[in-house]
């Protein structure tokens, strides 16, 4: 024992006076499968956080020690107050309560600690690090469950969020206190467009950089330890915090992990900052309240999901917006995603969280498995607010490749059956392969805006219409390494004005001259 | 079903009925309606709805060694009187884990003052 524990040590045998505080308590009457009947607990609140009671009947030394890997207390969160007892859930090991056990009630409802120490961190459910590296010792505890921003203090969105994906900033625009979501079947790329948007955060100046949020529902744990090692790598985690509740961890930690997660998004946007979360995924959130629901014996609905299964999502939901000035500013950007299933967007889930957002962008396994990623289908993709967010110039060239692509995407099906083309048909169609090829981009490399503005600007100019469908997005690569190598300054002005000026519309245009004169052997196909 | 019943056998005992006429008016209530063949489990539905209260009535002093006993009723009886409870048919028991001190359990309410919960206290404040 070291010197500093046995001084206070000390300092507790002085200061000690015993006090008889009476705690309002029940007895737990039936448990199982993380659900807990209890007895007594007349006062207690809903969502009210109970203590179990573990030391009771044990010798101090085994009350000192709890059990292997496990919390020293052990909590539960009420979820039913019926007429002759509550039901609660385990918020930790089931195999630890016992029948007979006593609960405490703490008066309290379930916070989690919340502060700029835990960036770069990675924590569970409760708030707690999960990293190995040490407790939090300066955090302030924020409600998981509040009420969103109400009308008069919010903001109407208006600064754009860049994800650095050219198919989402140039058509499917978010702004700062959206919510858009991201909908696909298994292995479209959903998750990899949410983590690219938070790496692509980098490009901010750390005033503007939002804080990230990433919180992984019902994941494996090798998958939340490959991204928490690819933000690591990418210098992105100092800025990003992991709500981990993983597909081991009991249903009502995976139900409670989003709003852990807004709850210390909530503490940096009352701050003023910005903040962006990203749920993945909402369905295994749906899931695990389903399983708890039962478990309580709520009547089951469509689905066998619950009654308020919508508002499970809506009240989580709300709670992205962006403040006003008198508020502080601050904003949370959210980004739920969800899992469909055969591409069906129809289901309860994907239909209601559908109808809550304000925008989708659907990622599709046909376009996915054709090599186009990533793989959003932007014929169906909408962003109902994004568009006032987005940036002079990227409106002033993204303007109709929406459009463009449709027209394209009806006459490539045409193509299949027709064999003679006119020339403005097939113009269209190599100019629509070509604009494909120019939003292509791989995973992990998100764009800054101002090179995604200009490479639109050049696709617009038919810059590659004499470059091979295949090189297309090498050469596109090849020109934004060339304008950041030659052109740095018109770069810049496009990104800190964020409008594209005839001056820079003009320097673009020298360059992509100067670019093929060049590279003359890149563009071989003679028009 | 029978849980229904009992729940109404139980409250009009409780509020005063003879136990003997509530039963013989459940029970023609019962056979009144064809349903006499739940008598039985309307039975056992009442134990249960009877231990369940008293469980909640029943106030437990438990104490480390016996002879602290007569100390802890007293202090107990005490502590019930601040929460503004009676101190009728106070229960006790041993319970040598607790080390010293004494330990009030009913009625939803909790009182421990044992010595292990004071030592458990200092420890967990010393070591976090």
């Amino acid at each position: 024992m070291d010197g500093s524990t046995v001084e206070k040590i000390i300092k507790e045998i002085e200061q000690f006076a015993p006090a008889n505080v009476s705690a309002h308590v029940g007895r737990v009457t039936a448990v199982g499968d993380g659900v807990v009947a209890i007895d007594g607990l007349s006062k207690a609140l809903m969502s009210e956080v109970v203590l179990f009671e573990e030391h009771k009947g044990k010798k101090l030394l085994d009350a000192m020690h709890p059990p292997a890997g496990g919390r020293s207390e052990l909590y539960g969160l009420i979820l039913n107050l019926e007429e002759d007892g509550v039901r609660a859930t385990i918020l930790g090991d089931t195999a630890r309560v016992s029948e007979g056990m006593t609960v405490k009630s703490t008066g309290r409802i379930l916070s989690v600690p919340a502060g700029d120490e835990m960036l770069g961190r990675v924590v569970n459910a409760l708030g707690e690090p999960i990293d190995g590296k040490g407790p939090f010792t300066e955090t302030t505890m924020m409600p998981v469950e509040r009420q969103a921003a109400g009308v008069i203090d919010r903001k109407g969105v208006s600064v754009p969020l860049q994800t650095g994906i050219k198919a989402i900033d140039a058509m499917i625009p978010i702004g700062r206190g959206q919510r858009e979501l991201i909908i696909g079947d298994r292995g479209t790329g959903k998750t990899t467009v949410a983590i690219d948007a938070i790496i692509n955060q980098l490009s901010e100046t750390p005033e503007k950089r939002p804080i990230c949020i990433y919180v992984a529902i019902g994941q494996k744990e090798s998958k939340t330890a490959r991204i928490t090692e690819l933000l690591r790598e990418r210098g992105a985690l100092e800025y990003t915090i992991i709500v981990d509740a993983p597909a081991s961890a009991p249903a009502a930690l995976q139900f409670l992990a989003p709003y852990a997660g807004v709850a210390i998004g909530e503490y940096f946007m009352d701050k003023g900052k910005d903040v962006l979360i990203i749920y993945d995924d909402l369905s295994k959130q749906a899931t695990a309240y389903r399983q708890l629901s039962l478990l309580l014996r709520r009547p089951p609905g469509r689905e066998a999901y619950p009654g308020d299964i919508f508002y499970l999502h809506s009240r989580l939901l709300e709670r992205a917006c962006r403040l006003n000035e008198e508020k502080g500013g601050g904003s949370i950007t959210a980004l739920p995603i969800i899992e469909t299933q055969e591409g069906d967007v129809s289901g309860y889930i994907p239909t209601n969280v559908i109808s809550i957002t304000d925008g989708q962008m659907f990622l599709i396994s046909d376009l996915f498995n054709k090599g186009i990623r990533p793989a959003i289908d932007v014929g169906i993709s909408v962003s109902r607010v994004g568009s006032a967010a987005q940036t002079k110039a990227m409106k002033s060239v993204a303007g109709g490749i929406k459009l463009e692509l449709a027209q394209f995407r009806e006459l490539e099906a045409f193509m299949q059956f027709a064999s003679d083309l006119d020339k403005e048909t097939a113009d269209r169609i190599e100019t629509g392969r070509r604009m494909v090829e120019v939003l292509k981009q791989k995973n992990g490399e998100p764009i800054p805006v101002e090179k995604q503005v200009a490479a639109i600007y050049a696709a617009n100019q038919t810059f590659f219409r004499e470059v091979p469908v295949s090189k297309v997005t090498d050469i596109e690569r090849q020109f934004v390494e060339f304008l950041d190598r030659q052109y740095k300054k018109v770069l810049d002005s496009i990104k800190t004005s964020g409008q594209l000026s005839d001056d820079s519309k003009k320097a673009l245009d020298k360059a992509m001259k100067e670019f093929k004169a060049a590279h003359g052997e890149l563009f071989s196909i003679k028009v | 079903m029978e849980k229904a019943y009992a729940q109404a056998l139980w409250k009009m005992i409780t509020d005063g009925m003879p136990p003997k006429k509530a039963v013989h008016a459940l029970h023609d209530l019962l056979k009144a309606h064809g349903r006499v063949e739940l008598m039985s489990r309307v039975g056992k539905a009442l134990v249960r709805i009877a231990e369940r209260a008293s469980r909640r009535t029943d106030v437990v002093v438990s104490v480390a060694r016996e002879q602290d006993e007569r100390k802890a009723q007293i202090q107990a009886k005490e502590v019930l009187k601040e929460l503004g409870m009676e101190a009728k048919d106070l229960k006790t028991q041993v319970d040598d884990t607790l080390i010293g001190g004494w330990r009030l359990e009913g009625k939803e309410h909790l009182v421990d003052a044992s010595y292990k919960k004071y030592l458990l206290d200092m420890y967990n404040r010393v070591t976090t």
